[in-house]
């Protein structure tokens, strides 16, 4: 028998659901087309145990059955009803994860895929509980989704999974540590780099529109707030190495958090990017800075020097959302921003929205998010980098779904919301070029098993998305009472 | 199989070699002197030849001998190819050989990066023709296996700038990832 079914009263064995799911079609399409009306189901119809549903259904389908035709077969074959064939061949399609909740006809499928349909009504019923604060009913869900999650393959099952513990730890309060150990998210980020072209995409466009903007200086300085392990700036240092001319003198300011072990791992990237920029010959200054949090920054802080001399710019690739977890964090970043007087701010955020207010809505948008995400590393080949790059996403759904308050850092939210927020903080957008969009598509069409990913431009922003849905945007920025400057 | 195709001139130092060998014992040093001196006079050779090769026949060029490897692996001979493929970009020789040639060089540069670029458009050969085409197929004749058959070899399209810049970048990555510590991921 199956359980949900049973819970609220009905009787169905499992290998008779993809039946019944057919005959429930059969009988809405039926009833749809009934010319005299359907009274006669409600009036003569004679149903014996009705929490059959099955037996419910045939009773149903005959009667509508006799409607139309005299001669009534004992086994029916609708597709002996003249007129408007009622009986359709329901084509079984096997839905990708990432569109199963959403499809507007629930179709039915061969009985292995049943049970994906089955794992994405149940973590949703399951979200549906905890949001509603029925613990009991949730925890009871979050064991079926553990069954269900192990008899899918693929990516399915790894964002159940994933969201399968974050439900859990939610429910049970064992709320993950934070922070995460940096050098350990530093190591996952960078198996994340390897396998899917996220984050290179990321740092490509952006140096695209640093390189415009630094067109014609001598002297460039960027702040980067994302600095990690320093992946942005070989490119960008080659770049203004190469540049018609000569390259400027060019000024590196990395801010990062505090590395768990104490060590200074800000400045042994410094230290290799120093090396780099000696083989091409760049002359090259470095400054790293450690902080909790983007918003303890101040400008003084930043050594800045006369902007007629240097040319700034501001670069973060995933961080901005995290200051939304303090209100007021955002809007003092912001202005510190401002104080800098940058020539362009390119800022790359996940297009989703994970801060909606309701649980139930975050946990849904996360739900398609990271399925589609975890479609799309299906397709690498490097099954250690594979595994890295999940458990880094893992961190993220999480986050997302488990913590809240200040805990809660991953607040995504969509490039729509980000330019309202630039536009009220006093920024007015930059359009990315052409040859940014260009360089993107090359560089997916480089990236094995890269057939889904998709670059999008959007009012002068790039986003990349795997097939239809776009999941990172990167744009730019510059300050608003900027006169526009000749490129 | 390995000798170089202007024949004359080599033949006959072969046949001075064959001499001296069948002369005096102690004409080793001698006979080094004129080993090394028919070596460097191949890879001059040899080198001047192969700056009309395409890139193809340059790789497999360098999978023949010892000495063949080590001329066709030439960086200047890679730059050539290089350069032949792509659009201006914009700064100069000197600038760009020493970037790239710090950055791991036009060999890895063209079958990294440019190579998987221009893929995609191989199978559209234009007709405008370089020297190097038609010489090419019938001075590596014994080279090639394949049939003498005159199948038009496909020229490597004009790369445009975005292609040459994402490789740049992509070459510029790789190098930084293969500095020291960086595969150290146990940290």
């Amino acid at each position: 028998m199956d359980e949900l079914l049973a819970v609220v009263g009905y009787k169905v064995r499992s290998s008779d659901m993809a039946e019944v799911a057919q005959k429930l079609e059969q009988l809405e399409e039926a009833m749809g087309n009934a010319r005299d009306g359907i009274s006669q189901l409600s009036n003569d119809t004679v149903h014996f145990n009705p929490a059959d549903i099955s037996n419910w259904l045939e009773t149903m389908i005959n009667n509508l059955d006799r409607a139309f035709e005299d001669s009534s077969s004992s086994d029916y074959d609708l597709k002996a009803i003249a007129g408007k064939a009622i009986y359709t061949t329901a084509a079984r399609v096997k839905p990708s994860p990432a569109e199963s909740s959403s499809s507007t006809r629930p179709l039915v499928l061969v009985d292995s895929q049943e049970n994906g349909i089955r794992l994405v009504h149940t973590l949703m019923a399951c979200a549906e509980a905890v949001h509603q604060n029925n613990l009991s009913l949730a925890e009871a869900l979050v064991k079926q989704i553990g069954f269900l999650a192990v008899s899918q393959v693929g990516a399915m099952r790894k964002v159940a999974t994933y969201f399968a513990e974050a439900l859990a730890r939610r429910i049970y309060g064992l709320y993950p540590e934070n922070p995460i150990h940096h050098s350990f998210s530093d190591m996952l980020q960078i198996h994340f780099y390897e396998t899917c072209p996220y984050l290179k995409f990321a740092h490509f466009t952006a140096n695209q529109a640093i390189l415009e903007a630094f067109q014609g200086k001598n002297r460039v300085h960027v702040i980067d707030f994302s600095m990690n392990q320093g992946m942005q700036w070989p490119a960008l240092m080659q770049a203004l190495a190469l540049r018609p001319g000569g390259p400027p003198a060019f000024r590196l300011t990395g801010i990062g958090p505090p590395a768990a072990d104490n060590s200074d791992h800000l400045q042994e990237v410094g230290w290799k990017l120093a090396q780099l920029a000696e083989t091409i010959h760049v002359e090259f200054e470095y400054r790293g800075f450690v902080a909790n949090s983007l918003a303890d920054l101040d400008a003084s802080m930043l050594e800045l020097r006369p902007s007629e001399t240097e040319a700034v710019a501001v670069n973060s690739v995933f961080e901005l959302h995290k200051l939304l977890a303090r209100p007021g964090a955002v809007e003092k970043v912001l202005s510190v921003v401002r104080q800098i007087r940058p020539e362009i701010v390119t800022v790359v955020e996940q297009e989703a929205n994970h801060n909606g207010p309701g649980f139930l809505d975050r946990f849904t948008e996360s739900l398609h998010y990271y399925s589609t995400m975890f479609d799309s590393l299906e397709g690498s080949v490097n099954s250690q980098d594979k595994v890295m790059s999940e458990v880094y996403l893992g961190k993220q759904i999480c986050n997302v779904v488990a913590c809240e308050g200040v805990d809660r850092v991953e607040r995504h939210e969509t490039l729509g919301q980000w330019r309202t927020r630039f536009g009220s903080a006093g920024f007015t957008p930059v359009h990315l070029g052409s040859n940014a969009f260009k360089q993107a598509s090359m560089l997916l069409a480089l990236f094995a098993g890269g057939d889904g990913y998709r670059v999008e431009e959007n009012n002068g922003c790039l986003m990349l998305g795997w097939h239809t849905r776009p999941l990172i945007a990167t744009s730019a920025w510059q300050l608003a009472t900027k006169s526009v400057v000749a490129h | 199989m390995k000798r170089p195709i202007p024949g004359d001139g080599d033949g006959d130092l072969l046949k001075m070699k064959k001499v001296k060998v069948d002369g005096d014992a102690d004409a080793d040093a001698e006979e080094n002197c004129v080993l090394r001196g028919m070596r460097y006079f191949d890879d001059n050779v040899l080198f001047e030849v192969l700056k009309h090769a395409d890139a193809r026949t340059l790789a497999m060029a360098s999978c023949v001998n010892k000495q063949w490897h080590k001329t066709a692996q030439d960086e200047r001979l890679w730059e050539l190819i290089c350069t032949k493929q792509w659009a201006n970009t914009g700064c100069g020789e000197e600038q760009l050989r020493s970037v790239v040639l710090a950055l791991g060089g036009f060999r890895r540069l063209h079958s990294l990066y440019l190579r998987p670029l221009s893929k995609p458009y191989s199978s559209s050969s234009s007709s405008s023709s370089s020297s190097s085409s038609p010489t090419s197929s019938s001075v590596w004749g014994p080279i090639s296996q394949a049939p003498v058959a005159p199948r038009p070899k496909p020229l490597p399209p004009r790369l445009g700038k975005d292609a040459v810049h994402l490789s740049l970048s992509l070459l510029s990555i790789r190098f930084y990832e293969k500095m020291s510590n960086f595969n150290n991921r146990s940290r």
